[in-house]
């Protein structure tokens, strides 16, 4: 089943939090599929990205059509790089390193999605292994995925096979309800 | 003979889980703050908010009470260390800010040095004569008083301590102008400006300020791969059960915002006095 059958499956079935590991050829295809998908279901969402300047998906999402209206950002990388940071759907944390601020403007975000229900992406849990401890990345995964499970969005956390440690892939199946990869071979 | 009634189902008593009965809270209506302080600030309290250079702790103050006289009170503030006509200027910046708060004389803004002249206590040794410190809350007693303030942060009580003569009028001084605030039910934050030498911070410069105090809330800087994160703790605070782990301090287009620090994020060698 394709990762985007399985993640809509995932929603019909009630989970609440998932992970979703993609192989380094498909992330960017397939993650920009997953969050079209959901906006064209007239879900709201929160893209939370750690690797690449939200402007950089942004752009990929208009080539395919996506529906942005109700769609905002969590920028954490942005500011780091000295991009682009005036865009006003987006929140940009000064450093990769303030990971309490991720769970800030999630909720400062929620109070403007228009839609009645949302989703969350994180994109990548992996991707903030460059910029912090490995207690610490695991003390605020953890917080991460309570706190998300508590507000009853649908959210999921994309890591990158390649780059997911067994430690990370470990922790990630115990945390959320449903550890989604590609099974067609 | 007793007769036991019967079908007499018992009355259901609400019960705080932390037994006691809870005082009433002035509500910062800060994001967060007022759930690590459960519900607010006790009304009467007269709060030691403390803390270095670049911590955030006027902009929380300034919040308070813009957030008090949105929501109907007439608050005060009182500049000792910069002209009130600047820091209004830098809180114009803020979303929260609403000049008009001002001139409906919700949110009242007074200079030390005017009132200081006023009396007629501005030295020039910069030092406060017994007779000085009695005028000088004699002067905010009044202030308090006739403007009916229920919120007022004094910026910084540190300044003020500088200029009383030693601990024991330092002592005095705050014993007796929370006592006058907390019996007009006016909530306070005295502004304390502290350092951190060799990794300790203290509550206050002259040390005594936490112990008259009936609340402290300490803001500070913790430093995690090399980047500045602002924080913020609830040391004491009479008649509330409050959360006393460090938190995470944000501005945020909508004002200051509070999340737990993660444990591991933190620099654990701090120590406080």
């Amino acid at each position: 089943m394709s990762i985007l059958k399985q993640v809509v499956a995932s929603i019909k079935e009630g989970d609440a939090l998932t992970t979703v590991a993609l192989n380094s050829d498909d992330y960017r295809p397939t993650s920009i599929e997953i969050v079209k998908h959901l906006l064209s279901k007239k879900l709201g969402g929160i893209y939370i990205t750690t690797t690449r300047p939200s402007g950089s998906i942004i752009a990929d999402l208009k080539k395919v059509k996506a529906d942005l209206g109700d769609l905002y950002f969590v920028d954490m990388i942005s500011l780091t790089v000295g991009g682009e940071t005036e865009d006003p759907r987006t929140m940009f944390i000064e450093s990769p390193t303030m990971l309490e601020s991720v769970l800030l403007n999630i909720g400062l975000l929620e109070r403007r999605i228009k839609s009645k229900r949302h989703f969350v992406m994180f994109d990548s849990v992996n991707g903030l292994t460059i910029y912090s401890e490995k207690r610490v990345l695991k003390e605020f995964i953890n917080v991460l995925a309570n706190t998300m499970r508590l507000r009853k969005s649908y959210t999921m956390m994309i890591t990158v096979e390649e780059q997911t440690s067994d430690a990370l892939a470990s922790m990630l199946k115990t945390l959320t309800d449903r550890y989604i990869e590609n099974t067609d071979g | 003979m007793i007769v036991a009634e019967e079908n007499v189902k018992p009355k259901r008593v609400m019960l705080d889980p932390r037994g006691g009965r809870p005082r009433e809270k002035s509500k910062t209506y800060i994001e967060g703050l007022d759930r690590i302080l459960n519900g607010g600030i006790p009304i009467g309290n007269t709060t030691l908010l403390a803390g270095t250079v670049g911590s955030g702790k006027t902009t929380l103050a300034m919040e308070y009470l813009i957030n008090g006289a949105k929501n109907g009170e007439t608050t005060c503030y009182i500049s000792v260390t910069e002209p009130s006509s600047k820091m209004l200027e830098n809180l114009r910046t803020y979303g929260f800010f609403d000049d008009s708060l001002v001139t409906e004389g919700k949110l009242n803004v007074f200079d030390l040095g005017i009132i200081n002249d006023r009396l007629g206590v501005e030295r020039l040794d910069g030092s406060y004569t017994s007779k000085d410190m009695e005028a000088l809350l004699g002067a905010f007693e009044d202030i308090v008083d006739e403007l009916q303030i229920t919120r007022l942060v004094i910026d910084s009580i540190t300044a003020i301590c500088y200029q009383l003569p030693d601990k024991g009028a330092i002592r005095n001084f705050i014993f007796r102008l929370g006592q006058f605030l907390a019996t007009f039910g006016c909530t306070t934050m005295l502004i304390s400006e502290t350092v951190v030498d060799a990794r300790t911070q203290t509550y206050s410069i002259f040390g005594v300020e936490e112990a008259v105090a009936d609340g402290v809330i300490l803001m500070g800087n913790v430093q995690r791969q090399g980047d500045l994160l602002r924080t913020l703790q609830v040391v004491k605070m009479r008649g509330a059960k409050h959360s006393r782990s460090r938190q995470l301090v944000e501005l945020t287009p909508i004002g200051l915002s509070i999340v737990p620090l993660l444990k591991w994020g933190q620099d654990t060698g701090q120590v406080f006095t």
